[in-house]
């Protein structure tokens, strides 16, 4: 190769580089995260200061053999809005994402928003079925839904994609679909609540997201996602590797500490807790709670005194008894308050808590596996239940 | 046109690069009418549909991101099975075998949750762009034309062409690094082999008393 020829090839090659490095897509960092605005005063917008409890079904029809892992939203207007998968069983070409939102108190009647013949459609290849799902309620009133299809096999040859709408869910865009990981981009998974972030400069939306590998190994991993003038970027941060822990509930304690609650897929029977001082940069190594954990969902939330709940099944053997525990110390110690459900003919299990402008808490949880279930409580009702136990 | 027709027009060429490999065989003499035909009957036989997609599609179910360095490779290769042309050297091609190796090396067992910390993550930020114009810029000083290969992640990562946006995937792919690492072992047992009988044979050549 003459040497003139080299010298213009190198100087393609750096040429090359810098219209990379000019890319938009590289303007995404992780460098300074901040969660927005985690704790809540105790009665925003007026929380009735009385106990209040209330059960409710999502899915009203439950006309399909099989709903699971639900996920809830609050939009900008104070709608409750909720996602959760169904079909004849997981893994079937049937299953659909259905949609439903509260107005009023009262749940609309669900919709299946996405088929899989519509993602298959949208991403213009074979797909086996779509899976969980989670949605994000953007400040400027859109919602954005990340969801999973798996290609092949089961959760481990799964993908994420996500769409958008602007009209409280009666359209979405076409799917788009997020590269997330080296190996055939398989196996990443959503299933806890995402948490919004501080608004960095040039950007709509930022959130950070809960994400799983469950392939070789299983183990939490956190989504950044920026959203630039209707341009989706993502990167990703790894919490821990292995294979003992995933199905992350991110906790955000204040602008720059946080808790993750794990679901445990060891012998240890235990849900595991680590810990950030630096908004989900870097994470202690996990370690197991009091809590029991019978290889199954969990969702942790920051109460606004400070107190952290969760949701979980207070089991090692099966996804029964589906329980509540605060802790006053940040995780370090928990106490299990109230169960919520235990029907010895079926069980109750993948909680998802939310907790809105109102002050009020939301779980919605998977019960008898084709129900969507959601219990709405206020944090005077919390304190009555702990009240109880400690009382004699 | 649209930006998914791009993305899948450009994952289309590695699997009919691959198949029309596969269809030449591995008979030396080529006859005139097996190298028209082959590629034409992998574009062929991509098209007929299984379940109602076609093997286009069915390819990018699993692979989605073939590598621009993958991509050219395979089109270096065919050109050499076809017409004879090697645009690449034997020295050209240990050079694209090592990248592969290091590169699978450094990628899927963090990429894939070995430690807590996860490589995947460097493709989105500015500095594998960099490291890659720095390699390319070494080999290219020192005459290797492997050099010229990695230009091509850089320059298809910014016409957009894939569906990822991580350099990781322009750079290299499962397939690619999968061949590399097999390539490279069998180079390295086929050297330590060729070692252990030169050191065997003066042994044996002494004249004997």
């Amino acid at each position: 190769m003459p040497h003139f020829v080299r010298l213009i090839l190198i100087a393609a090659a750096w040429g090359l580089c810098i219209l990379v490095l000019h890319e938009e897509r590289h303007a995404l960092t992780t460098n300074a995260p901040a969660y927005k605005s985690p704790i809540l005063p105790l009665d925003a917008k007026g929380t009735p200061p009385s106990p209040f409890y209330k059960e409710e079904f999502i899915n009203y029809a439950q006309h399909i053999p099989m709903a699971h892992v639900a996920s809830l939203a609050e939009l900008p207007d104070g709608t409750l809005a909720a996602v959760w998968y169904g079909g004849s069983y997981e893994y079937w070409p049937d299953v659909t994402i259905y949609f439903a939102t509260q107005t009023g108190g009262i749940w609309s009647s669900e919709r299946p928003i996405m088929t899989l013949q519509q993602v298959e459609h949208d991403l213009g290849r074979p797909l086996k079925c779509p899976g969980n799902a989670v949605l994000m309620a953007n400040p400027d009133g859109s919602l954005r839904l990340l969801f999973i299809t798996i290609a092949m096999g089961k959760w481990s040859g799964s993908q994420m994609n996500s769409c958008l709408s602007r009209d409280v869910g009666a359209t979405w865009s076409p799917v788009e679909r997020l590269t997330l990981s080296p190996l055939f981009n398989f196996s990443e998974l959503v299933r806890n609540r995402p948490i919004e972030l501080q608004k960095q400069a040039r950007s709509d939306n930022d959130w950070c997201v809960p994400l799983y590998q469950e392939f070789i190994g299983k183990f939490p991993e956190l989504l950044w996602l920026k959203e630039d003038h209707g341009t989706l970027l993502s990167t990703k941060s790894r919490v821990v590797g292995g294979c003992a822990t995933l199905q992350p509930s991110l906790v955000p304690l204040d602008a720059k500490r946080g808790v993750m609650l794990l679901r445990d897929y060891t012998e240890n029977k235990r849900i595991f807790i680590s810990r950030t001082e630096n908004a989900g940069i870097s994470w202690s190594k996990p370690v197991p709670t009091n809590l029991p954990n019978p290889d199954a969902g969990i969702s942790g939330i920051r109460l606004s005194d400070g107190r952290l709940l969760v949701a979980f099944n207070n089991s090692v053997v099966a996804r029964e008894k589906l329980s509540l525990a605060v802790s006053h110390d940040e995780g370090k110690s928990w106490k299990i308050l109230v169960m919520l459900d235990n029907d010895p003919d079926s069980y109750s299990s993948y909680p998802f808590i939310l907790r809105t402008s109102d002050g009020m808490l939301h779980i919605a949880y998977t019960y008898t596996g084709n129900a969507i279930k959601l219990v709405s409580f206020n944090e005077a009702w919390l304190v009555e239940q702990e009240a109880k136990i400690t009382t004699p | 046109m649209s930006t998914l027709l791009i993305h899948q027009l450009y994952a289309a060429f590695a699997p009919w690069l691959i198949l029309s490999f596969l269809l030449l065989g591995r008979n030396p003499h080529l006859s005139q009418t097996r190298i028209i035909v082959s590629p034409l009957l992998a574009l062929g036989l991509l098209l007929i549909p299984i379940a109602g997609w076609n093997g286009f599609a069915w390819s990018r179910d699993i692979e989605m991101n073939p590598s621009f360095t993958l991509t050219a490779l395979l089109s270096i290769g065919l050109c050499k099975r076809i017409g004879g042309l090697s645009l690449l050297r034997s020295c050209d091609w240990k050079t694209a075998c090592t990248f592969g190796s290091i590169a699978a090396i450094v990628l899927y067992p963090l990429g894939l949750g070995l430690t807590p910390f996860d490589s995947y993550p460097w493709g989105w930020e500015p500095l594998l762009p960099v490291i890659t114009a720095l390699i390319a810029s070494a080999l290219l000083l020192q005459g290797n034309r492997f050099g010229i290969i990695l230009l091509l992640p850089l320059g298809g990562f910014f016409l957009h062409l894939q569906e990822s946006h991580n350099f990781w995937d322009a750079l290299v792919d499962p397939i690619y690094t999968g061949f590399a690492l097999i390539a490279m072992i069998f180079m390295t047992t086929r050297a330590g082999i060729a070692r252990f009988t030169s050191r065997q044979t003066p042994q044996s050549a002494l004249p004997q008393s």
